[in-house]
């Protein structure tokens, strides 16, 4: 009863966050973002659908879906680097060879497990497959949380709550397939509660944060002499010896 | 069980991460409003006052108070001393963040961001970060002076060891001068 009453909460909130994007003219600002909340919205029907009047094919639906929405959600990662860094090309740069780095990584771990002669992707069940995917989701996040926090880049409302949503929905999701995959069934019941409401959790920071659109907060310019990038790394080094030297006086006898 | 630990360390850093996002905006948000000379001169006052450093962590004033033979004096001493001592390693370490802070703000603009530039200025801001936590748990926990005692007392270690080599070269040397049945 009360995993329906979470399912039709979340469907009512998936409708919502469309009805509000459609009104507030934030569709065409974040397209990946609302097809991928249209995609969830539908895919929570059909397998409300699929579970009561067709229970023998639920499972491979729901596994489907799962690796739809995941696909997805990929794409959604890389639409918050594409919009919070349409102003910095330079740290748009840098992003993208973060993002390389760590796929890079992934792909040799990868490599390495295969030539060890085990499977190329190291997954017993599709339940570690989910988590394994996750996990390279999480690092492409984290790597991009870490970007926009060392630079400063201002989100603004609406991409802060499509990155806090999302970032909490991969970290909640890499826990829970975790510890199932650890411990089994017996956590499964707890899990069968949690993870909804978890998602119902992430659906409010959606609806509050996209509820009107808020633009971008503005950047100062830089000043003309720091423009040349050169001399801004040689000021920065030149000040960080200044600190060093600083600290240096504290051991001199 | 590594594994899952692992997985689970990479969640708990997502988490972490997104309560500084959840909590950044606002800071962010008064940095870009203040005004560019302030943030630019702000941190000048700390690190330009070499004699600041040196008379804080020197054992001078120490010798001092020791010299009048009070030992209340010299707790009281000591309590200043160290409360001055992390005042100074807090605002260092606010300075440095500064100094980092105003590199991305205007770096962040700038078309030609070097990947390896940009990594060597983050690891030395780190290595600076973490001189300063250091500093100040030694200076909690011991005293502002115990750096100072421990680099003069390496210096004498250095010398002592630099002195008895010396010797021992000599020795070495006096040993093969002499011949093997002389007494």
């Amino acid at each position: 009863m009360l995993i329906q009453a979470i399912w039709w909460g979340a469907i009512f909130l998936e409708a919502l966050l469309l009805i509000r994007g459609l009104r507030a003219k934030l569709l065409s600002r974040f397209p990946v973002f609302y097809s991928y909340v249209l995609f969830v919205f539908c895919e929570d029907l059909l397998r409300f659908w699929i579970h009561r009047w067709r229970p023998d094919i639920y499972p491979q639906t729901y596994w489907i879906t799962v690796f739809l929405g995941l696909m997805m959600g990929s794409v959604l990662v890389f639409e918050i680097y594409l919009i919070g860094l349409s102003a910095y090309p330079g740290t748009a740069r840098m992003a993208r060879n973060v993002l390389l780095f760590v796929f890079v990584v992934i792909f040799a771990k990868a490599l390495v497990n295969a030539s060890y002669g085990a499977v190329w992707w190291p997954a017993k069940t599709t339940l570690e497959l989910e988590r394994n995917l996750r996990i390279v989701q999480a690092f492409a996040v984290i790597s991009l949380i870490t970007l926009f926090l060392v630079y400063a880049i201002p989100f603004g409302r609406n991409l802060k709550g499509i990155l806090f949503g999302y970032g909490f929905f991969i970290a909640v999701s890499v826990i829970q397939l975790t510890l199932v995959s650890y411990f089994g069934n017996k956590i499964q019941l707890l899990w069968s509660y949690a993870q909804p409401v978890s998602y119902l959790f992430v659906l409010g920071i959606w609806v509050r944060a996209l509820w009107a659109y808020q633009p971008t907060p503005g950047t100062i310019p830089a000043a003309q002499l720091e423009n040349d990038y050169k001399a801004l790394i040689a000021a920065t080094n030149r000040r960080f010896h200044e600190a060093r030297a600083s600290l240096g006086r504290v051991v001199r006898p | 069980m590594i594994g899952v630990s692992l997985f689970l360390a990479v969640a708990v850093l997502l988490f972490l991460l997104l309560f500084f996002v959840g909590r950044g905006a606002e800071s962010t948000g008064e940095l870009i409003s203040r005004p560019d000379d302030q943030i630019r001169h702000g941190y000048q006052d700390t690190l330009y006052s070499p004699e600041l450093a040196r008379r804080i962590f020197s054992p001078e004033d120490r010798k001092f108070i020791s010299s009048t033979g009070s030992p209340q004096l010299l707790r009281i001493y000591g309590e200043e001393r160290r409360g001055v001592a992390l005042h100074w390693v807090r605002q260092t370490s606010n300075e440095i963040r500064t100094v980092m802070r105003e590199h991305a703000l205007t770096a962040r603009q700038s078309e030609n961001l070097e990947v390896t530039g940009e990594a060597k200025l983050f690891f030395q801001y780190i290595e600076l970060r973490s001189i300063c936590g250091l500093l100040a748990i030694f200076v909690r926990l011991l005293s502002p002076h115990v750096l100072c005692d421990l680099a003069a007392y390496a210096s004498k270690l250095s010398y002592q060891i630099g002195r008895a080599q010396q010797d021992l070269a000599n020795a070495a040397q006096l040993a093969t001068f002499r011949s093997p049945g002389a007494p």
